[in-house]
């Protein structure tokens, strides 16, 4: 591959380096370079553009390293596939950076190197991004999974040299289309041939998945005796005994930890050793994801949290105190952190006995969570708190919200039940977080049964009601708007209607922009929309 | 104590990786054989230090290989940008463009296969030929010359025999390196030494 012309990002803190890096990368021909400093820079960066390459030193000071940069420029969808992401390090950081476990660089490469190395590796890299463009076109943002699955056998056939990756990118998404008969056999046929980690960590997930956990976790056991260095295996093995066994699943993390840090992996140990009761060693994982990170890109309220509570378990109340007043220093204020800090020291204070000091607390988070539209996590703390105090209708008035209004997403519905399980109410939570869902479920379907038998106005008020009371639930917003466009179709279409459709399809679209029938409605705006309408905006 | 000896040789790591910028700026400025040589040392210095860690951290318990998958005929290539001086007279390297890829730490083994091709330069007469080969499940690194062959020392697993020129670390490198290499059904790697037509280093991994 030809770098003249390639546009590149180069990542490094030590100015010198910086310099003579650039210099290589223009022996290779890459003329367009620009040069940052530090993670933040490299954040405003690829906020604004987009580049053919980022080449990323591993260190790069203040306690971030170029792999948490990479976890978090993929995880925000800022680092397209397309682009190439070379790792540069010396030879002790390639022992972490080899080990990368859900985000790896496209490469590393050790220093010192020569400027015909650097080229020949980048123009590697790039002569399979080239080859895969296929497959990466339909995983973006918009991308439908089932047409890269399609993508993806077209490209064995036609480019027998990148068979490894094309059948890695296809097992993962037919895990993630939960076809997990086909993945399974995909990993064993690749497993046949030779040995290798990635997919003897699929056929486990794949295993786990189809729900046989006891073969997924002696997969996994049998992985990481082969191979120590691999993160991937530790991270699944820690899921799948996080459901069962979390004394186990804290031994996963602290080895996982020991072969590389990660500001992620603290948090997670953190966790569990609260969920263990062994305060003190949760205090240790949360004190470090805490100090670690000076650049505080990679930080969360929970990591405060954490140290506080861990803190206070151990009755350790001015310590605890103190985390929540860092917690202040560390991020911008906000409702956020104003409702954090507050359910926080709630709990702090009712576990020293102060309590007056904690109805204080909690009445500041809930005057807070009232008047903003906090992220779940953040609401959900709130209702953690309320449970602490034994104020239990305001702890489920508060969770059913969240649950409603994102009823489709797992992942919050799970962080709910763990609020619920801590409060010692899990069958009760998992009850009532089930008739929540269904209740949803029951609201859309009967809307749309609604709209489809011609009440197209009770369909519409029942849809705008929910709607405009759950912002964040794409599913709502989608039939909201769809059964507007179907009421100006049938009834005659007027101004009103567009604009009520367009602010329904803009709420879901800033939710999920990847949400399977949105680009259904879109396309049935566009089609009944007359001339002088006005158009979806691009994103 | 421990971790003084694997700072030690970090340190003299980072104290060898300048003298190579050096030296490289110097071969800039005004290139000469001695100047090559030069650099040439100091690579085979460098990967003497990185095969001490090795041992001294398998020793320790903490030696973890990164297996993942490599393409062979670019790892190939890679490996023939570090040879000494001089190696591409000797050298054949057999194509592996058809190979695909396979699972293996690249960095400790291109150390091992870097140790056993000076070796096979500093004893061949004219030829030393470097091929990879997928055998029943395995991957076979050879590297045959057309030398006197391994003493019988060597040959009958002796340590600290290597050569008059080697302190039997390589071997010992080598070895672990290989046994180090393993699969979740419980095969390991294994370092095959044979006399032919000359001596026959193999590197074996499932």
């Amino acid at each position: 591959m030809d770098l003249r012309g390639k546009t590149g990002l180069l990542i490094d803190d030590v100015a010198e380096m910086r310099n003579a890096v650039r210099i290589q990368l223009a022996d290779a021909g890459i003329q367009s370079c620009d040069s940052v400093r530090n993670v933040k820079e490299a954040v405003v960066k690829l906020t604004a553009r987009r580049y053919d390459l980022v080449v990323c030193d591993y260190n790069l000071g203040q306690g971030a390293d170029g792999q948490q940069l990479l976890e978090l420029v993929r995880r925000n969808k800022l680092l397209p596939l397309t682009t190439a992401f070379l790792m540069i390090t010396g030879e002790t950081g390639y022992e972490q950076v080899s080990t990368a476990a859900e985000f790896a660089p496209d490469d590393y490469l050790l220093k010192p190197f020569t400027s015909d190395v650097l080229a020949t590796r980048l123009s590697r890299i790039l002569d399979k991004k080239e080859a895969l463009a296929p497959i990466y076109k339909h995983m973006g943002a918009k991308g439908d999974k089932a047409l890269a699955l399609a993508a993806c056998d077209q490209v064995l056939a036609e480019q027998p040299r990148y068979a490894t990756d094309v059948l890695r990118l296809k097992g993962d998404l037919l895990l993630a289309l939960n076809r997990i008969d086909e993945a399974l056999a995909l990993y064993e046929s690749v497993l046949q041939q030779r040995a290798t980690p990635w997919a003897a960590v699929g056929k486990a997930r794949a295993l786990a998945a189809s729900g046989k956990d006891d073969e997924a976790k002696e997969g996994l056991q049998q992985a990481l005796a082969a191979y120590p260095n691999y993160l991937a295996a530790y991270d699944s093995l820690a899921g799948l005994l996080q459901k069962t066994d979390k004394v186990a699943a804290q031994q996963i993390v602290e080895q996982a930890l020991k072969v590389a840090p990660s500001t992620r992996r603290q948090r997670q140990l953190g966790s569990l050793a609260l969920e263990n009761r062994d305060f003190s060693r949760a205090e240790e994982a949360y004190k470090r994801a805490v100090d670690k990170d000076r650049t505080g890109f990679f930080k969360s309220f929970d990591d405060y949290a954490g140290l506080a509570k861990s803190c206070s378990e151990q009755g350790k109340t001015q310590e605890a105190l103190a985390a929540v007043k860092d917690m202040g220093v560390h991020f911008t204020r906000s409702p956020e952190l104003a409702a954090h800090q507050a359910a926080t020291e709630a709990g702090v204070q009712l576990r020293a006995g102060n309590t007056a000091a904690a109805q204080a607390a909690l009445e500041t988070a809930l005057a807070v969570s009232k008047d903003a539209n906090l992220a779940p996590e953040t609401a959900l703390a709130v209702a953690q708190a309320c449970f602490a105090s034994g104020r239990n209708n305001e702890a489920k008035a508060i969770i059913q919200a969240v649950a409603e209004d994102h009823h489709e997403n797992d992942e919050v519905l799970a962080q709910a039940q763990s609020v619920f399980s801590a409060a010692g109410m899990g069958s009760e939570g998992a009850m009532f977080l089930e008739a929540t869902r269904k209740r949803m479920v029951k609201l859309n379907n009967d809307a749309v049964a609604m709209a489809k038998a011609g009440q197209l106005d009770e369909a519409v008020t029942m849809l705008a009601e929910a709607a405009d009371r759950l912002t964040n639930n794409c599913q709502v917003a989608i039939n909201a708007a769809l059964a507007v466009l179907m009421q100006a179709q049938k009834q005659g279409p007027t101004p009103e209607h567009f604009a009520l459709a367009l602010r329904y399809i803009l709420q879901a679209r800033k939710v999920n922009a990847d949400y399977p029938r949105l680009g259904e409605v879109i396309a049935f705006y566009r089609k009944l929309a007359p001339p002088g309408t006005p158009p979806i905006p691009e994103q | 104590m421990d971790h003084l000896i694997a700072a030690a040789i970090h340190d003299a790591k980072n104290s060898l990786s300048s003298l190579g910028v050096w030296l490289d700026k110097a071969r800039g400025e005004h290139d000469s054989a001695a100047l090559h040589h030069a650099a040439d040392l100091a690579a085979r210095v460098n990967a003497q230090l990185v095969e001490l860690l090795a041992l001294h951290r398998a020793g320790e318990g903490s030696l973890r290989l990164a297996i993942a998958d490599h393409n062979l005929a670019d790892f190939l290539a890679d490996l023939q940008t570090e040879l000494p001086p001089g190696a591409e007279r000797v050298l054949q390297v057999a194509n592996a463009d058809s190979l695909g890829e396979w699972a293996f730490d690249a960095y400790l083994v291109k150390f091992v296969l870097l140790d056993a091709l000076r070796n096979a330069l500093r004893h061949a007469h004219a030829r030393v030929k470097l091929s990879a080969v997928i055998e029943v499940g395995h991957l076979h690194f050879r590297i045959e010359d057309d030398g006197p062959g391994f003493p019988a020392a060597v040959l009958q697993g002796e340590q600290g025999v290597m050569s008059t020129h080697s302190s039997g670390l390589g071997l010992s490198f080598a070895r672990i390196i290989a046994e180090r290499h393993a699969t979740p059904d419980g095969r390991h790697g294994r370092i095959e030494l044979h006399n032919d037509s000359g001596a026959r280093f193999c590197l074996v991994l499932p």
